[in-house]
């Protein structure tokens, strides 16, 4: 075989090729694609995705999973929903990321619990808290809030700020800190990181922490747009960001992803509802579909390694 | 001397996975709390219900201990309840259980395939494939609903021998088998091989890949029979039978002393563990918690025995 090896950014042809193609082909049928409100639609959409997803990267990096990030985001969306004043929401949703991302990063790291059942058992505990915290669906969201994530700021649609601002934290993290450069050392080969004197403890709660603050953030912005708490709020995003997440080549045994390759895979899964949409296709073959599309790009992907 | 009898002791205990010390230490809360919890009749019950999870969870510790994951039995449960339940598939029992049991080999063998030839990660192709699978059964639920589930499954459900329900003991055939092979036969040897080091046991000539595709199909096969029993129980079809049975199973596995490929754990742990949750579940619930209450124990139970076994084995590694 002679293919290019994709590098550490794991982003191939198909990665990068594939939200293209779905964008060509959504707007060359579809004329209600091109509206300005579509897109406006569309960026609001996948904006809690795509900040979620970040955050799952940061610990696929590091060979980890976090199947939290769907109760944190419904715990931040209930405190959001239960919390008058927005910055009060703003601080304790992101006290509430830091929180559980360190124990999820100390049960891993120092104890070495599997990252499965570690943040599977964080998950349950907190969609119950979620449920304490806000029985039914509901509350008030701060109206700073909600004008923060459905607004405009100099005629570009908040949401899309907001995403633009997440990839870029993201982005300049991973290329510019040394934080980021450990990540990739830990998830490359921890051994070899660590006798090079990586604090490898340190790095992997760094990236739970990273990772469940931006759940928290993704459940702000999502109670936000729809103006109004959930305690199932975010129960789909777990696998959904993991989905993602592997749709943009990022490998989940670690060391290998890009910050690209997720905007890629959440625009492909976007993509792909929004043109169920359009299309009229039952809502309910979405992840059927989603499902085809994960098989196929996990399958362009060859490894060496064979199982997880 | 007594002394360090008592201190051996102690150590080989605490040594035991999670899960024989976390029912030991349920039983006695129940005895404590909720006595009439550990009626023979009650516990009976606890031990059926915890059939199904205790089916899957065979075929996860077998995957997980040759460094795979089978999260797809959620997709499988859900396309055997359709199969059976929203009459489609209109053939008499001993033709139509057999098929769903051979649809779950093929959904293994489709898993094992992409894993190990493909070399596709195991997380993603079997949650990809329950995506599908439930997908496909609930755009198909629009035109045909679900119904009952076939009498013979129900009348097994409630079948008794000697007294004892069926379904535990149909649990104890199925785990004697696997427990023999995976101790005596070459396969075992093999599987504990590939899960200690793969990369060894490939150089060193042994069949390390058809062993993890093995691993798949068998999971495949108790992720069906499990979604049998289920509906069973349920007397009617569900999309969500199964929903959070691949989980269960993998925290069944990890707290029953299953790990990633160390090839520690046999089939006993993962068993016991499997009745611990459902102890679990039927204790909180007695214990009059709501939903929220539950959830919250439940999370904090598995995380502490998890961390407490993982803890220990480090000390003891270094």
């Amino acid at each position: 075989m002679t293919t290019k090896t994709p590098g550490r950014t794991g982003l191939t042809r198909y990665t990068v090729g594939l939200p293209i193609v779905l964008v060509l082909l959504l707007a060359a049928t579809q004329a209600d694609f091109r509206s300005p409100q579509n897109l406006l639609n569309f960026s609001g959409q996948i904006g809690a995705l795509l900040i979620v997803a970040l955050g799952q990267l940061f610990v696929t990096l590091v060979a980890g999973i976090d199947l939290s990030v769907g109760s944190v985001m419904s715990l931040a969306s209930a405190i959001a929903a239960t919390q008058a004043h927005p910055l009060a929401a703003v601080a304790l949703a992101t006290a509430l990321g830091v929180a559980v991302g360190a124990a999820n990063g100390l049960g891993v790291a120092l104890a070495g619990v599997h990252p499965l059942v570690m943040t599977l058992s964080t998950a349950t505990f907190l969609q119950g808290l979620a449920y304490v915290v806000l029985p039914i669906p509901g509350g008030a969201i701060a109206p700073a809030l909600g004008a923060a994530a459905t607004g405009q700021v100099a005629g570009i649609p908040a949401p899309l700020l907001w995403c633009a601002a997440a990839a870029l934290a993201a982005s300049l993290v991973l290329r510019r800190t040394r934080f980021g450069a450990h990540l990739f050392a830990v998830g490359g080969h921890p051994r070899s990181a660590y006798l090079n004197g990586v604090r490898v403890q340190a790095v992997v709660v760094g990236a739970y922490v990273w990772c469940s603050v931006a759940a928290a953030w993704a459940g702000l912005f999502l109670a936000a747009r729809v103006s109004a708490g959930d305690p199932a709020l975010g129960a789909s995003y777990a696998l959904e960001s993991v989905a993602a997440v592997a749709l943009g080549g990022v490998q989940l045994t670690g060391g290998v992803g890009s910050v690209a390759g997720v905007v890629a895979g959440v625009l492909s899964l976007g993509l792909m509802t929004n043109g169920l949409n359009l299309f009229g296709v039952s809502p309910f073959m979405r992840g059927v579909l989603t499902g085809a599309l994960l098989l196929a790009a996990v399958s362009l992907q060859r490894r060496r390694i064979v199982g997880m | 001397m007594s002394r360090t009898v008592l201190y051996r002791a102690a150590s080989f205990v605490l040594a035991l996975p999670p899960a024989y010390l976390g029912t030991a230490v349920l039983l006695a809360s129940a005895a404590a709390l909720r006595p009439n919890l550990l009626s023979p009749f009650l516990l009976l019950l606890i031990l059926r219900q915890a059939a199904p999870l205790g089916f899957a969870a065979i075929g996860q510790s077998l995957v997980m201990r040759c460094r795979s994951l089978d999260l797809s039995s959620g997709g499988v449960i859900a396309v055997v309840s359709y199969l059976l339940t929203s009459g489609v598939m209109p053939l008499p029992w001993p033709l139509a259980l057999p098929l769903c049991v051979l649809f779950g080999a093929l959904v293994g063998a489709f898993n094992g395939f992409l894993i190990v030839r493909v070399r596709a990660s195991a997380v993603i192709v079997t949650l990809a494939v329950s995506m599908i699978l439930s997908g496909t059964v609930i755009a198909l639920s629009q035109f045909h609903a679900v119904g009952d589930a076939p009498e013979i499954l129900r009348e097994m459900g409630r079948a008794r021998v000697a007294g004892v329900p069926l379904v535990p003991v149909l649990w104890i055939a199925a785990l004697v088998p696997t427990a023999l092979l995976l101790r005596r036969s070459a396969f075992g040897r093999v599987l504990d091989a590939v899960g200690a080091n793969p990369r060894a046991a490939g150089l060193s000539g042994l069949p390390h890949l058809r062993v993890v595709f093995i691993a798949h199909v068998v999971s495949g096969v108790m992720s069906a029979l499990s979604g049998l029993m289920l509906l069973g129980f349920v007397g009617v079809g569900n999309v969500k039978l199964g929903a959070d049975l691949a989980l269960n199973a993998l925290a069944a596995s990890i707290l029953g002393g299953i790990n990633f490929g160390s090839g520690r754990g046999g089939m006993l742990g993962p068993a016991v563990a499997a009745f611990m949750l459902v102890f679990l579940f039927n204790f909180l619930t007695s214990l009059g918690l709501g939903e929220p209450g539950k959830l919250m124990l439940q999370g904090t139970l598995i995380g502490a025995a998890a961390l407490a076994y993982c803890l220990r084995h480090k000390d003891a590694a270094h």
